[in-house]
């Protein structure tokens, strides 16, 4: 499926998410695709600035949780004018019962992560390594 | 790397008011007015401008853009961005989108900067999701620095 992509892209603000959280910095709420395939869901997020060394996933009785660290860009120069702003992402996703946690891979391209997450009987708690594309 | 077109003719080109709504906010920072967070302004993508002695830095957030789908021009003071974001998904039967809020289509940008840009010194990357220009200001309105000569 090819989506039209004739439109103009609107420039849209990101999301705070407001969170007790100890740690300093921004955290926001990434953009996502959601898609089931047959075999499997597969979860689209844009996530500009991070890499796949910044990006943890984890899977825990049925809640994937999204989370990225973007140190914010330290530069010599002066900041003169700014439209967007920095900081790590955090997404949780409720996921049905039907995922096989060993099976969920994860790799990153142009500052989107892509998940796949196939279907299965099993739901067990596990740590997701993220792969560079 | 990203694509780098330089147009040595002048095309015309009509800038959105937001070309001169930058310019007139970067005119106050640049007077000493704090830098402020303003939001994105509608017009994708979002930018970021910082400047240095010699030449600004400009940063947008374009995630899931292919470099090769972003052109970048300089004309004078005058940096464009224009491109495509694709959101592809596989083909196949039986694909359902549960959840759909990443964009995707065409966009186009003008800035005016304040300072003429040095097309030869001037650079592109891409990386993250994040393309950095890196645009020096054309040695002719550089600050420079003058001997004082004793007698």
């Amino acid at each position: 499926m090819t989506t039209p992509d004739t439109t103009e892209i609107e420039a849209r603000e990101k999301a705070e998410v407001l969170t007790e959280d100890t740690r300093p910095g921004l955290v926001f709420k990434p953009d996502v695709d959601i898609l089931e395939h047959p075999d499997a869901y597969v979860i689209l997020a844009d996530l500009p600035g991070a890499n796949e060394e910044s990006v943890d996933i984890h899977l825990e009785k049925g809640v994937l949780t999204l989370d990225a660290q973007v140190s914010e860009t330290t530069r010599a120069e002066r900041p003169r004018y700014a439209e967007y702003r920095e900081g790590g992402y955090h997404r949780e996703f409720r996921i049905s019962e039907d995922i096989d946690a060993a099976g969920v891979s994860a790799s990153m391209r142009d500052g989107v992560l892509e998940l796949r997450l196939p279907k299965s009987a099993e739901s067990r708690p596990r740590r997701i390594e993220v792969a560079a594309a | 790397m990203s694509t780098f077109q330089r147009h040595a003719t002048r095309r015309p080109w009509p800038f959105p008011s937001l070309a001169r709504e930058f310019q007139r906010e970067m005119n106050h920072a640049l007077r000493g007015g704090e830098p402020a967070y303003h939001g994105p302004r509608g017009v994708y993508p979002p930018v970021n401008l910082h400047e240095r002695d010699d030449g600004y830095v400009l940063t947008a957030e374009v995630p899931g853009v292919r470099p090769e789908d972003i052109d970048v021009s300089i004309e004078g003071a005058t940096v464009t961005l224009s491109g495509q974001r694709k959101v592809e998904y596989a083909a196949g039967d039986g694909v359902s989108v549960h959840r759909r809020e990443r964009q995707s289509g065409t966009f186009r940008r003008a800035f005016e900067l304040p300072a003429e840009i040095d097309l030869d010194r001037a650079r592109a990357t891409h990386k993250n999701g994040v393309l950095t220009l890196a645009l020096p200001k054309s040695e002719a309105v550089q600050p420079r620095q003058i001997e004082v000569e004793t007698r």
